[in-house]
């Protein structure tokens, strides 16, 4: 099934790359084997449409033109499907080789490995040890999130969309509209900004939090979409990193590391005990009861009471 | 299967071998791929079949002709071909550690294939992805490698909370989200990971690195692989605590009617999960083992008497 699948899309391909003048379906179809044995035109039709819309996705350009009887007739130019004249040398083709092996996602990882195969066809010089020059570094880019796919789709052909999200500390999911932008990987996560049409603003999901399918909607965005599309600066808000106070804790001499690579001031108490001053955020609070005993909270008064709260908390189990 | 047609029309008599490697499939996949193209052709100018065929080493085309000259020319990238490319190469391009030649290749590169895409390149801006490691920690592990040399760190363990001294003979670089670096520790006589921005200090020794041959994993499903023999720890955490699931490899995570999760998980190591547990606060908590869950209410209790009253009141 597969490979009559194969043959019959290489075949259309040949076809309609090789004609100077639009072919009608009439005439594809004598040409074509397997449209021959299609049977009844019902399947012969959705046959056709479906390998046409196949074609389209692997990124060939078919024009469709009317012809004086008014049948419509199929052509790929050989202008607008062939690829530009491109000259890589062998360090670059070693660097894009490198590239196209970051992505773990299969739809991605196929289609960089389709874009190396036309380069390569168009002369890309081959990488002779592709594991030689880069032996030491191996990137990768992380794709768990099952509505990777369809948001990625629906980003590139601008399409509003649905789905459930769970929000950090929400008990339920809930719907949510969006007209996606983009999507950004950052420390191994999957992000998307968009417009969120329930809340009439700008909003920034984790792809991890999306339950169930992304569904696509009919028709086109509402909003422009901005030329400059933030993402990492929202999610560094949420993780905390913009402290915009200080706060003042004891540590334990021989423990903390990250806290005091953070201290923007160290003081030595002795017994056994230093006074640190270090950035407070969001999040701070539970950072520090992950210290358990080593730690002490002095001031803000609130942040004290924050970790007392969640110590009693853990305390009674 | 297009470009493979016009990769073989340049190349008469390519091997099998050299040809497979190329497009990246096995040379079984290539023979399959073979099997089909004879059946391929314009047929409706009078029956051109492709003419390739095979000895097993190289393969043979008769009849180049039978295409013409400009139905064999190399397509231009499809909307999703140029995205995939473009995207990774920008990512790469951001590796601090990456040598400063290569970047500049791959930013021409880039250019180039850009420029070649034309409008398929659009959406490229769609996607992007950062990836990120420590600049100076990366260059020396990076530079350590291509010298096999030892290197000499000190790492700090979150698990533990602290910070311990190791020579490491260093194997490969490894960017998942963070950057890491696999390497023979020489402290433990085993394989470990560090990640890089854990590195609280580094230094390249004259010694050479030497690591035994062990097999490299594939790390696709992520670093942290539990073996089947770990210990198995359950945690249960309420709606605020739904995160854990995302941040830890987990064999189960059954849903509970208050919105909360339980999650069952192994780990060679429990008492590393103290933090966890300490973490979680009112948001979750741990149900086995019972050692683990009673560590973390004494290091709660022992913390509260640091402050007045506190430990009495709860």
């Amino acid at each position: 099934m597969a490979i009559a699948k194969a043959e019959r899309l290489m075949n259309l391909a040949l076809c309609l790359l090789g004609t100077r003048r639009p072919l009608t379906k009439r005439e594809l179809r004598e040409s074509i084997e397997a449209y021959l044995e299609a049977g009844s035109d019902d399947s012969f039709n959705r046959m056709f449409e479906r390998d046409k819309d196949d074609l389209r996705e692997l990124g060939l350009v078919i024009e469709t033109v009317e012809n004086l009887e008014g049948d419509t007739g199929y052509l790929a130019r050989r202008d607008s499907n062939r690829l530009p004249a491109i000259t890589l040398d062998a360090e670059e083709a070693a660097a894009l080789g490198l590239a196209a092996k970051v992505w773990q996602q299969a739809r991605l990882a196929g289609a960089a490995s389709g874009a190396l195969q036309k380069l390569r066809a168009a002369g890309l010089p081959e990488d002779v040890d592709p594991y030689g020059a880069h032996s030491a570094l191996e990137p990768r880019i992380p794709v768990h999130e099952a509505a990777f796919e369809p948001l990625m789709l629906a980003c590139r052909d601008r399409r509003p969309v649905v789905f459930d999200y769970r929000k950090a500390n929400a008990a339920q999911p809930e719907q949510r509209h969006v007209e996606p932008w983009a999507l950004e990987c950052w420390r191994g996560h999957w992000y998307l900004a968009g417009w969120d049409r329930d809340r009439g603003a700008e909003r920034v999901f984790r792809l991890s939090r999306i339950t169930g399918k992304v569904r696509s909607r009919a028709g086109r965005f509402t909003v422009p979409v901005p030329d400059v599309v933030t993402v990492r600066e929202t999610v560094a808000s949420w993780a905390g990193e913009t402290a915009d106070r200080s706060a003042r804790i004891r540590l334990r001499s021989d423990a903390g590391f990250p806290l005091r690579a953070k201290a923007t001031s160290v003081r030595e108490l002795g017994n056994g005990w230093d006074e640190l001053e270090i950035p407070y955020g969001h999040g701070l609070d539970a950072w520090l009861v992950e210290f358990g005993p080593d730690v002490v909270v002095l001031e803000p008064e609130e942040l004290r009471a924050d970790v007392v709260d969640r110590l009693r908390a853990v305390a009674k189990g | 299967m297009l470009s493979l047609v016009t990769y073989l029309r340049e190349r008469p008599g390519a091997r099998i071998e050299d040809v497979a490697r190329a497009f990246g499939i096995t040379e079984d996949e290539l023979v399959s791929d073979l099997d089909v193209l004879p059946m391929c052709g314009t047929s409706f100018r009078g029956g051109d079949l492709l003419d390739i065929d095979t000895d097993g080493e190289r393969i043979w085309w008769h009849n180049p002709a039978a295409l013409g000259a400009d139905a064999a020319e190399p397509l231009r990238l499809a909307a999703d071909e140029a995205t995939a490319l473009l995207v990774a190469a920008r990512a790469v391009a951001t590796l601090p550690g990456l040598r400063e030649s290569d970047r500049q290749a791959l930013l021409r590169a880039t250019a180039k294939v850009e420029t070649a895409a034309g409008e398929a390149a659009g959406a490229s801006s769609r996607l992007s992805v950062t990836f990120e490691s420590e600049g100076g920690v990366f260059a020396d592990v990076d530079r350590a490698i291509a010298e096999r040399r030892r290197l000499w760190i000190r790492y700090y363990s979150p698990a533990r909370d602290e910070v311990t001294e190791r020579e490491i003979d260093p194997i490969r670089l490894v960017s998942v989200g963070h950057t890491y670096v696999e390497a023979w520790c020489r402290r433990s006589e085993a394989r470990r990971t560090f990640r890089l921005d854990r590195v609280a200090e580094i230094k390249i020794l004259d010694e050479p690195s030497a690591p035994p041959e062990v097999e490299l994993r594939d790390l696709s499903e992520g670093l942290v692989q539990p073996s089947a023999e770990d210990p198995e720890v359950v945690v249960e955490v309420g709606p605020g605590g739904r995160w854990v699931a995302e941040y830890y490899p987990h064999d189960s995570a059954d849903e509970l009617p208050d919105g909360g999760l339980r999650i069952t998980l192994r780990t060679p190591d429990p008492a590393s999960l103290k933090r966890l547990a300490l973490r979680l606060g009112r948001d979750g908590r741990i149900v086995a083992p019972q050692e683990l869950a009673e560590s973390a209410r004494r290091a709660a209790r022992e913390a509260l008497e640091a402050y007045d009253g506190a430990g009495a009141a709860g």
